[in-house]
């Protein structure tokens, strides 16, 4: 159990954004960006040697820029990749005061890190390998099992966690999520944010948007289904700031989830034990950035009832539920385990 | 006990599972669900393989000679035995004399059963130009092609017979448990950053180095419904030499075609060729496999091509007499 010297953190280490939780009662959620100036110009005018976060992506034209996770997993054999992925974690623990004043050292850090759900094993020793030093143990578990952890969702539950890189799903028994309880999607926000820029340059040929443009407006406005309200946003084209309608192509971007997602939900509830189907389909949790995707939790609801109905519910703060869980392991989680999981 | 006490016992022994998981992983051991009932499933199942090699190469031997020798109805082999067949690898130390590799063509095979493929659908529109969509494209050529192929004797298949989403898990599960002899899916390219650009090209499965394929093949895979674990098990069966140059072939025969009968009505059409590249369908179904893109719609001149139906028409017309030609060089005497 939680000693006072030792900092206990969970963080979900995200292909768009990183979330961590600390046992301080700190919490952060970072872009999971990481850029270096490209020369010597570029660092007198941003007087720094990495940038990290939202501060990388607004400078990313002096930086090179990098984006280490790739479908929620470190990019293989990039090395520049691994070393953006350590400068993300050693910023991640100074926000929550590792190694910032003297108050906590990287020695006396345990951490609890989620990864996707069909992560192999060499992806997970690929992460313990980059955050050697960085803390002092170290605890992988697949991020849906660390959102069920956190919510003591522990038996009949599914969880659908939609982010950026991967769609990750798992049943919890009572028992920890074996390969046959889990599921991994590649169609996740990154590919809802490609398909709306496609479907955007396609109706606007002119107007001049970007990936990180669209990104942001789906964070602001997506859903599936009826409209909340018209999305109309504001991009240059040719030079003159000009308001788009990109409702319809909002509506069709974030609906290319719901096929994958509701086929992957039913076949995962099909393979519960039948008494207990019901019992799961009424416990179904979204989180995730994805979670917050408006309409979502009625159309999988929609999707439900012709398998005998079912209730999802959408988390509150569902960017945190991740790295809370990790937080909630890494303290539940005995001292003789932690030593023998040095990183 | 208690249901605070059931819980904390049941948390207890999950960190016991998560650590012991980890644990498994710093010392490089297998996953814990591989052990120890499936491992030793495994071993069998690998030193299966050692018998199987020999007894397949007999067999196979068996069949080519029957086939040469007789005048009677072909020998039919479905190209997933086939495929299964021939992509065995040759076990270390396993001596094969007198019996010489055996190719696909050696196999004659009638092709009877078709699945056609209409790209995209339902909310998944595929490639825009102004009044035209790539969905509604395919399936207008899929229609016609359909009418085709039946009227020539084939039966065929089609993945969606009208605007619907179908996730391409879905096209490939048809295809596969429908056991048909091959997979035919159709495209329309969109090429948004070279619009002077228009062509035809045909692809079948394979790796690719090239920058616009692999962008080409994520957009078209986007509604896949495939895991990364399925996506793992995929992809570690497929490239086996005999589906893969059915499909070369296939593809080559579909693409002359294509190119030659469509530049007729457009002599500036360019003929882009065969090509490799990952699309999920193509990674999925289980026999020969192709996936045509049939023009450009990110060009104004080929966009205004495929709003005529005349055009379309041709356009099904040649993929028609590819796939017959395909099925009549892998047909029996």
């Amino acid at each position: 159990m939680a000693s006072k010297d030792q900092l206990h953190v969970g963080i979900d280490l995200g292909t768009s954004r990183s979330a961590i939780s600390a046992s301080n009662g700190e919490r952060f959620l970072v872009d999971s960006y990481v850029g270096w100036p490209v020369d010597m110009v570029a660092k007198k005018v941003l007087k720094r040697d990495v940038l990290i976060g939202h501060e990388a992506v607004a400078n990313r034209t002096m930086l090179d820029l990098h984006r280490p996770l790739e479908r929620g997993l470190l990019k293989e054999g990039s090395e520049k990749d691994v070393e953006a992925v350590r400068e993300l974690l050693k910023h991640l623990l100074r926000l929550v005061g590792v190694g910032t004043n003297g108050r906590v050292s990287a020695s006396n850090v345990r951490a609890v890190v989620g990864v996707p759900a069909a992560s192999l094993r060499t992806n997970k020793q690929y992460l313990r390998n980059a955050m050697k030093g960085i803390v002092d143990s170290l605890l992988i578990v697949t991020e849906p099992f660390a959102v069920a952890y956190g919510l003591d969702a522990l038996l009949h539950t599914l969880i659908i966690d939609i982010g950026a890189g991967t769609t990750d799903f798992c049943v919890m028994k009572g028992r920890y999520p074996t390969d046959e309880d889990q599921k991994t999607l590649t169609i996740a926000g990154d590919s809802v944010d490609t398909h709306l820029l496609k479907l955007i340059e396609e109706r606007y040929p002119e107007a001049n948007v970007t990936l990180y443009m669209v990104r942001d407006w789906k964070e602001r406005y997506s859903f599936v289904g009826d409209a909340p309200s018209p999305v109309v946003v504001t991009a240059p084209v040719k030079g003159v700031p000009t308001e788009l309608d990109i409702t319809n192509e909002m509506r069709a971007a974030c609906e290319t989830l719901l096929p994958p997602v509701v086929e992957t939900m039913l076949d995962l509830i099909a393979r519960v034990e039948p008494e207990f189907q019901e019992r799961v389909r009424n416990n179904i949790i979204l989180s995730g950035g994805g979670g917050l995707i408006r309409n979502l939790a009625h159309a999988l609801e929609r999707a439900l009832k012709s398998v005998g109905g079912g209730r999802v519910r959408y988390m509150e703060d569902p960017v945190f539920i991740g790295s809370d869980g990790g937080l909630a392991l890494a303290i539940d989680a005995p001292e003789g385990d932690w030593e023998k999981l040095s990183a | 006990m208690t249901r605070v006490g059931r819980i904390e016992r049941a948390k207890r022994r999950m960190i016991q599972e998560a650590v012991a998981d980890n644990l498994d992983t710093i010392r490089g051991g297998p996953p814990r669900v591989l052990r120890p009932a499936r491992r030793a499933g495994r071993l069998w199942l690998r030193r299966s393989a050692l018998l199987l090699v020999p007894l397949t190469l007999a067999g196979s031997s068996y069949l080519v000679t029957n086939t040469s020798q007789s005048n009677a109805a072909p020998v039919l082999a479905s190209p997933r035995v086939r495929a299964s067949i021939l992509a065995l690898p040759a076990a270390e130390g396993t001596t094969t004399p007198n019996v010489e590799r055996v190719t696909a063509a050696a196999f004659p095979l009638a092709v009877r059963r078709i699945v056609l493929d209409a790209g995209h659908g339902g909310v998944d529109p595929g490639a825009i130009a102004p009044e035209l969509i790539e969905k509604n494209i395919t399936l207008d050529i899929g229609r016609r092609l359909r009418m085709l192929l039946e009227a020539r004797g084939f039966e065929v298949l089609v993945t969606r017979g009208d605007d619907r989403t179908v996730a391409l898990r879905e096209r490939a599960k048809l295809a596969n448990e429908s056991k048909s002899d091959i997979f035919v899916s159709i495209h329309v390219n969109a090429i948004t950053k070279h619009t002077e650009s228009r062509g035809v090209e045909t692809y079948y499965l394979g790796p690719t180095n090239d920058q616009r394929l692999t962008e080409l093949a994520a957009a078209e895979n986007r509604v896949s419904g495939y895991s990364m674990a399925d996506m793992r098990r995929l992809l570690d069966g497929v490239y086996a030499d005999a589906r893969r140059d059915e499909s070369q072939q296939l593809a080559t025969l579909v693409q002359k075609e294509l190119h030659g009968t469509l530049r007729r009505s457009d002599a500036g059409l360019e003929n882009w060729g065969v090509k490799r590249a990952p699309f999920i369908v193509l990674v999925a179904t289980d026999m020969p496999a192709i996936l045509a893109e049939v023009g450009c719609l990110s060009n104004e001149h080929d966009a205004a091509m495929l709003r005529s139906e005349e055009y379309r028409q041709k356009i099904a017309d040649a993929l028609s007499n590819g796939i017959e030609s395909y099925a009549r060089a892998n047909t029996g005497p």
